[in-house]
């Protein structure tokens, strides 16, 4: 039969593409770790004092400004984000604000994060004359990521129970009582599971940094107007414009490391939200 | 809307007392903290537009934004040349190149997803979609660099870096977008449709091609045309194995830039009209963005709407 025959070449046809993109996956994990792993595990290299121009550098200050970098956006956004995230779930009414905003929202997360660099680098380095620092990094990163942080805060307080609300209410509780004493404590656990994946995503994201935070640097950076230089950023500047010989060196470990620490965070996020899932399949527990 | 009965009997209790009071300013601080999303972009417009504006003026429309003439001056930036034509063109033609491959791979590994992988290896291809979403591009810029340039090198006898090399780098950033999205398109189809198309004697792949694809049409459009915009604004990863050469390109084996990589490349030393002009291909970069979103709100009302 021709239909049947033209089925089963489809089926080859899907099972090929769906095992391409995992085939493609595995290629890049693999060439990437077995290029720089043996680097990346090295302590002389992921706790040494990079070099500028002689080689046997390492990169333990780009580690450092990676986390700082990480936890001072994540403490600029997170606020903002859970804020906005109660009024577009329990305030904001169908209309045009409320549809702008979600357009907004939308345009910030389709935006190339270089445009978030180049803003960063007018606003914050040059406008307010931070010069290259921390605080304007994570300023750039705090609004890149607020879309996506924003939604899963969204959905968190979204998976809250009618039913809590209505409970609450029918006791006097005005809309903000039971806000603050029933639906964030109830759904805090859903938010805090839904800002570890943004974490990854910030110490991968190197265009919109490299013009904000800095390149290089060979101090650990203390105060969040030192100069820093995040891993992602550092290794696009190691691989084109470093003058240290040994750069490919530098390039494959920083490149393992970061793959790993990114990897690691992921499956975290999922370990956390697996687990947050089945103690509310469970049922939460009531204080 | 949520708990409107609840909201109308409190604010009837409360009129009057100090906790209406507090309700309403707790209310102007939520809003508040949704506005900081108008804000931003109207910030982010402000400042684009505003360093793009000295190159805009002294140059004309005409030499920054339709000129293939890219001659900068780094000491004494007003003796340059900064026609951006060809980077939009660098920009459109890798992006070109990217979407012909992870169109049909990213469509047919969702169709795969959603009606053909039994459900263990649905989930490990959705697992892994999802890792590759979270490789960050310098990993790829440098996967690509140190494999896909030496490859492509060999086979044609050129350098290895350029157009070709960046579109299927940028395969691997638009693909989990494409992925992800199309089967999400696909789940949220009604069951019916299926169990109609089979009931009437047609095979998976009748049911796949002439049934399932064409009633998602406009979810797969979208999910096309977002991963477009990653492709369009992704970096790092482009600017390791392009090339980074000012030629204006025909084949896809030669050297060039894109919007993106020209930004990258050239900030840090630019200045003056330079740099302004490097603030200008940014704006390129967010009306392009924003022509998408608008693009995909019209899609996704006439989904609505039919």
């Amino acid at each position: 039969m021709k239909g049947s025959r033209a089925d089963k070449a489809a089926t080859v046809v899907f099972w090929a593409l769906g095992l391409v993109t995992i085939a493609l996956l595995a290629f890049i994990i693999i060439e990437i770790l077995a290029r720089g792993f043996l680097t990346a595990i090295n302590p002389k290299f992921f706790l040494g004092k990079p070099e500028a121009i002689k080689a046997g550098g390492g990169i333990f200050p780009m580690i450092i400004s990676s986390l700082y970098l990480a936890a001072l956006t994540i403490l600029i956004s997170l606020p903002i984000a859970i804020g906005a995230a109660i009024y577009m779930a329990e305030y904001a009414k169908k209309g045009r604000l409320n549809n702008f905003i979600r357009f907004c929202l939308d345009s910030l997360a389709t935006l190339p994060s270089i445009v978030f660099g180049l803003f960063g680098l007018a606003l914050f380095v040059i406008y307010f004359r931070w010069s290259y620092c921390l605080l304007a990094g994570a300023f750039t990163l705090a609004i890149l990521n607020l879309p996506i942080l924003l939604r899963s805060t969204e959905e968190a307080i979204k998976l809250v129970p009618n039913t809590y609300r209505e409970a609450s209410m029918c006791l006097g509780a005005s809309r903000w009582t039971t806000i603050r004493q029933v639906v964030i404590p109830t759904a805090l656990p859903g938010i805090m599971t839904s800002t570890i994946l943004p974490i990854g995503r910030i110490m991968g994201e190197s265009a919109a940094i490299v013009y904000t935070t800095g390149l290089f640097i060979r101090n650990i950076p203390i105060s969040p107007f030192d100069t820093a230089a995040p891993l992602a950023g550092y290794i696009w500047y190691a691989q084109s414009e470093a003058l240290v010989p040994d750069y490919r060196q530098i390039v494959n470990g920083g490149a393992a490391l970061l793959l790993i620490i990114v990897f690691a965070i992921y499956f975290l996020a999922r370990w956390a939200g697996n687990r947050y899932q089945q103690t509310k399949l469970l049922g939460p527990k009531m204080k | 809307m949520r708990a409107r009965g609840g909201e109308a009997v409190t604010g009837a209790c409360f009129k009057g007392h100090a906790f209406a009071d507090r309700e309403n300013r707790v209310k102007v601080v939520m809003l508040a903290c949704a506005s900081v999303a108008i804000l931003a972009i109207l910030l982010i417009f402000l400042f684009i537009f505003r360093e793009s504006l000295p190159s805009i003026r002294e140059l004309g429309v005409k030499n920054l934004f339709f000129s293939t003439d890219w001659r900068p001056n780094v000491a004494d930036p007003k003796a340059g040349h900064y026609g951006m034509l060809t980077f939009i063109w660098g920009t459109l033609l890798t992006t070109f190149g990217a979407m012909l491959i992870s169109t049909p791979l990213g469509i047919g590994a969702a169709v795969f997803i959603d009606q053909v992988a039994p459900d263990s290896m649905a989930r490990v291809v959705r697992r892994g979609i999802e890792l590759l979403a979270g490789i960050p591009s310098v990993v790829i810029g440098w996967f690509g660099l140190i494999l896909l340039v030496p490859a492509i090198a060999r086979v044609t006898g050129t350098s290895g870096y350029g157009v070709a090399a960046a579109s299927l780098v940028l395969v691997v950033m638009a693909l989990p977008t494409i992925t992800t999205l199309s089967a999400e398109t696909l789940k949220s189809l009604p069951a019916e449709l299926k169990e109609a198309s089979v009931a009437m004697g047609a095979t998976r792949w009748q049911t796949i091609y002439k049934v399932l694809l064409p009633s998602a049409r406009e979810g797969l459009l979208i999910a096309v045309i977002l991963g477009m915009g990653r492709a369009i604004g992704e970096t790092m990863a482009v600017q390791m194995v392009i090339g980074n050469a000012r030629a204006f390109a025909v084949s896809p084996f030669a050297r060039t830039s894109t919007l993106t990589t020209r930004i990258v490349t050239d900030t840090g030393e630019a200045s003056g009209i330079f740099r302004s002009a490097l603030f200008a291909q940014a704006l390129v970069l967010l009306l392009i963005a924003m022509v998408l979103i608008i693009l995909i709100r019209v899609i996704s009302r006439k989904r609505e709407a039919a």
